[in-house]
């Protein structure tokens, strides 16, 4: 069973179909990549998985179980993490209780302290701003707190949209590398990106196009695709 | 200095009012009957029961929180996220409901309750102050600080404020947000009730005085913030001492109107108070 799959998915809002009829698996491991341009419906597809915007038809069931209907926070105790689209992290508390907050679901043993720390040792930084609140950390530090965030709840799979968006380069690479880190400790992720760096960590992916998918498979069928071509090497 | 007093009082009827706004942006105009039942308790507790009703603070807060559960499930649940002209319309007939249900129970007839306090005064300097608004006042000021302190370092009070900042970001990393909401709204409720309880030692009740009510609590939390409890119980005092002023150096019968002046500067040149709108 795969951890994740999705089929026949639509989303809609109100009458505009963002989603038509996607559909893919996510087996456990590695990183599976969704790629697409502006308004492809990248952040339609998470935020049905998360239980955000409820699809108006097709499945979504991780390890078999069907998550239609769950709630955002059911989701989230099933062990799906989503690291959404301009980071969200809460302004008015502080990194550390972020982080706190985060911890309701009880996904492990471990103990709140533990679980920060581990945090911690992946993100210092955050370490360093612990008693700051989140409104007032730079973008980079926001999206290393929102992805620590996601990780408090020990999930199985880690979704992110677009964590590089509006990073310098050199932060978007600080944040990937993270992600592979991430991905080594035996997390599967899965991607939502427009930039190219994000196939050097994929294993797998798809090609959104206009609410489709023009393009299934592994990384290197990806990487041939025009649409990659075009897009990002300009050719 | 006994506007002082009442104003801490006002605070705390206005503290409950900011939270449910701060956490759902729902106001509740029906806080102020929340507020009458809290005094009604007050009465029935010294007059009936014969116990002071000062001694009845928990069952108060509880009997508010009841009723605040009764009104969220029926009503404010479909408003949440929303301060629109519906929501206020629901929350206006709901207090209408409450102060009909109050006068089948309790009648028209203006009530009061004593406590031990009630009718004392000592001289403070050139003050004269009634023990029963100086006991109100401690009252209100440390439950005020109780509730900042359970919003700001207890677990649950995080999420309360993770609600109130994103509550989407609180749902996406497992936070159920209606029971945050529900509890949000019991406690605002339950101040309500505790702060009528012990308004009442003082100051009559009727099942109308909600509405007698609510203009203070609102110009209390614009001063303030509203969602800012802080703030908003700074706002009541303001509005206590603004009141006394205004009474002694120029007519009671028109101490409120410099408090309308300020809610129309405040609502034109600062609408989010001294204090800001977070939550804390
Ligand atoms: N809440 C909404 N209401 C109406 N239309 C929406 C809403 N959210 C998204 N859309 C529309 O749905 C389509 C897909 O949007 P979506 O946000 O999923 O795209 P995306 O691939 O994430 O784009 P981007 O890369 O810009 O984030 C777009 O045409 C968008 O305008
Ligand atoms: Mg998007």
């Amino acid at each position: 069973m795969s951890l994740l799959a999705v089929e026949s998915l639509v989303v809609a809002h109100g009458d505009l179909v963002a989603v038509r009829d996607v559909s893919f698996n996510i087996e456990e491991g590695g990183v599976f990549v969704l790629l697409g341009a502006n308004g492809a419906g990248k952040t339609s597809i998470l935020r049905a998985i998360s239980g955000l915007n409820p699809p108006r038809s097709g499945t979504i069931a991780s390890d078999g179980r069907n998550l239609a209907g769950l709630k955002p926070h059911e989701v989230a105790a099933a062990g799906i993490a989503h690291v959404p689209e301009g980071r969200r992290v809460f302004p008015h508390l502080s990194v550390e209780d972020n982080l706190t907050v985060s911890f309701l679901v009880r996904r492990t043993n471990l103990k709140l302290a533990q679980a920060r720390d581990n945090v911690y040792a992946l993100f210092p930084r955050l370490a360093e701003r612990r008693r700051q609140n989140g409104g007032t950390l730079s973008g980079g530090e926001q999206q290393m707190l929102a992805i620590g965030r996601a990780m408090m709840n020990f999930p199985r799979l880690l979704m992110l949209d677009e964590p590089s968006l509006g990073l310098s380069p050199l932060l978007a690479e600080t944040v990937f590398e993270r992600l592979g880190e991430i991905s080594k400790l035996g997390l599967t992720i899965l991607l939502v990106e427009q930039n190219a760096i994000a196939l050097r960590l994929a294993t797998r992916g798809l090609i959104l196009t206009n609410g489709q998918v023009v393009l299934l498979g592994e990384v290197s069928a990806l990487q041939d695709s025009e649409f990659v071509r075009h897009s990002y090497l300009g050719l | 200095m006994s506007g002082l007093l009442v104003g801490g009082v006002y605070g705390i009827l206005a503290v409950g009012l900011s939270l449910a706004f701060g956490v759902m942006r729902i106001i509740n105009f029906a806080h102020g009957e929340l507020v009458m039942y809290g005094m009604f308790a007050g009465v029935v507790a010294s007059r009936m029961l014969g116990i002071d009703p000062l001694l009845i603070l928990p069952i108060s807060f509880l009997v508010g929180a009841l009723i605040g559960v009764a009104q969220y499930q029926i009503v404010f649940r479909h408003f949440v996220g929303q301060a629109t002209l519906q929501q206020l319309l629901a929350a206006i007939g709901c207090a209408l409901v409450l102060q009909m249900i109050a006068q089948l129970i309790f009648g028209a007839d203006a009530r009061t309750a004593t406590s031990i306090f009630s009718g004392q005064y000592i001289v403070f300097g050139p003050f004269f102050l009634s023990k029963a608004q100086i006991v109100a006042f401690v009252i209100a000021a440390s439950t005020t600080l109780a509730v900042s302190l359970l919003l700001n370092a207890t677990a649950w009070g995080k999420a309360v404020r993770a609600v109130a900042d994103d509550v989407e970001a609180a749902e996406i990393v497992g936070i159920n947000s209606s029971t945050v909401n529900i509890g949000a709204f019991a406690l605002s409720a339950g101040l309500a009730g505790l702060a009528g309880t012990v308004l009442v030692t003082y100051f009559p009740v009727t099942p109308v005085i909600g509405f007698s009510l609510m203009p203070m609590i609102i110009i209390a939390c614009t001063i303030g913030g509203l969602g800012s409890l802080g703030g908003t119980f700074i706002g009541g005092i303001c509005c206590g001492v603004i009141q006394q002023i205004t009474a002694m150096m120029w007519n009671s019968a028109l101490q409120d109107v410099p408090l309308y002046v300020l809610l129309l500067a405040f609502i034109a040149w600062r609408p989010t108070g001294l204090f800001g709108s977070r939550v804390e």
